[in-house]
């Protein structure tokens, strides 16, 4: 297992979900109203009659948001360990919202992942699989071995005299 | 492990600063406290109204699917599914423009269908209201049910 464990595994792995990350959040974040209908017809957090539109308005207005920070810090490499723990949370709480929509009969036909206007991805069992694809990866970037301690140990000249 | 944690809270406090502050400013942002279906000249009207006006008489309009209406609606409202639209509109037409009182619902607040059919009708020159809490409130309440096809 040390090759899943590679810190070059979780460099390259960590750009791959950021770059996914990224290009995941652009057309939500250009398309607000849009992102929030989708969120809407998910019935996680509302509207409904207990809840107003805020919380569906306030996840749509940030989620693309914590998309894009993550993926960044991805792509750059920094705090990779969080940002892929991020990617894990995010992912799983997706598939949840994906598979309760799913149980309850709900006829999405764009899912909200990549693009908010026109057709997207539908709901369905391929989604789930690609998703889980995605929580695996994530999850070999958050549980790399740490590369850095090493290297600074590595160059004793650095130090001051 | 306190460090992993103050990160992932550092993130998901940066991205919705961001996501906030792009709301605020960045030119398309959405009223937070308001359901994006409903536009500035929508005439939204909860169960009250909706009650009153059809103890008033008022026409309602079903924009769910004809299977859902079936299954129940308001009496004497007439299904109209946003997908059937264009084709009943001018069978409806007379009779909509005839009432001065009409008010188009659907599946709820999480529902678009009676914001849609509402503006094809505005664009039409017929004022609707929709009832935005829709069936969900109405059944809920009590309030007179009819199922099968016939208004």
């Amino acid at each position: 297992m040390t090759v899943l464990r590679s810190p070059v595994l979780a460099r390259f792995l960590g750009v791959v979900l950021g770059v996914i990350f990224i290009y995941a959040s652009v057309d939500k974040i250009a398309h607000p109203a849009e992102f929030a209908r989708i969120v809407y017809r998910y019935q996680m957090v509302g509207p409904n009659q207990q809840m107003g539109p805020t919380a569906a308005n306030v996840l749509a207005v940030t989620l693309p948001w914590i998309e894009i920070v993550t993926g960044l810090l991805l792509v750059c490499g920094v705090w990779r360990r969080e940002a892929s723990l991020m990617v894990v949370a995010m992912t799983l709480s997706f598939m949840v919202a994906v598979s309760s929509a799913l149980y309850r009969g709900i006829d999405l036909e764009n899912c909200g992942c990549f693009t908010v206007t026109g057709s997207g991805r539908s709901l369905g069992i391929k989604l789930l699989i690609g998703d889980l694809v995605i929580v695996a990866a994530a999850l070999v970037v958050a549980l790399a071995r740490q590369d850095s301690p090493p290297a600074v140990a590595a160059e004793p000249d650095d130090r001051p005299a | 492990m306190v460090q992993t944690v103050l990160r992932l809270l550092a993130i998901v406090i940066l991205g919705a600063l961001l996501g906030f502050g792009w709301n605020s400013f960045g030119g398309r942002g959405i009223q937070l406290d308001r359901n994006v279906f409903v536009k500035d000249e929508d005439e939204v009207i909860e169960l009250a109204e909706a009650r009153a006006r059809f103890a008033r008489g008022a026409l309602f309009l079903d924009a769910r699917e004809m299977e859902l209406y079936r299954l129940g609606h308001i009496p004497g409202a007439i299904s109209v599914p946003e997908g059937e639209f264009e084709k009943a509109f001018p069978r409806l037409e007379p009779m909509l423009r005839s009432r001065f009182d009409l008010v188009v619902y659907c599946s709820g607040l999480g529902c678009e269908a009676s914001h849609t059919v509402s503006r094809w009708l505005r664009q039409r020159g017929i004022q609707a209201a929709i009832f935005t809490t829709g069936w969900p409130a109405w059944s809920e309440a009590g309030q007179p049910t009819k199922k099968g096809d016939e208004p």
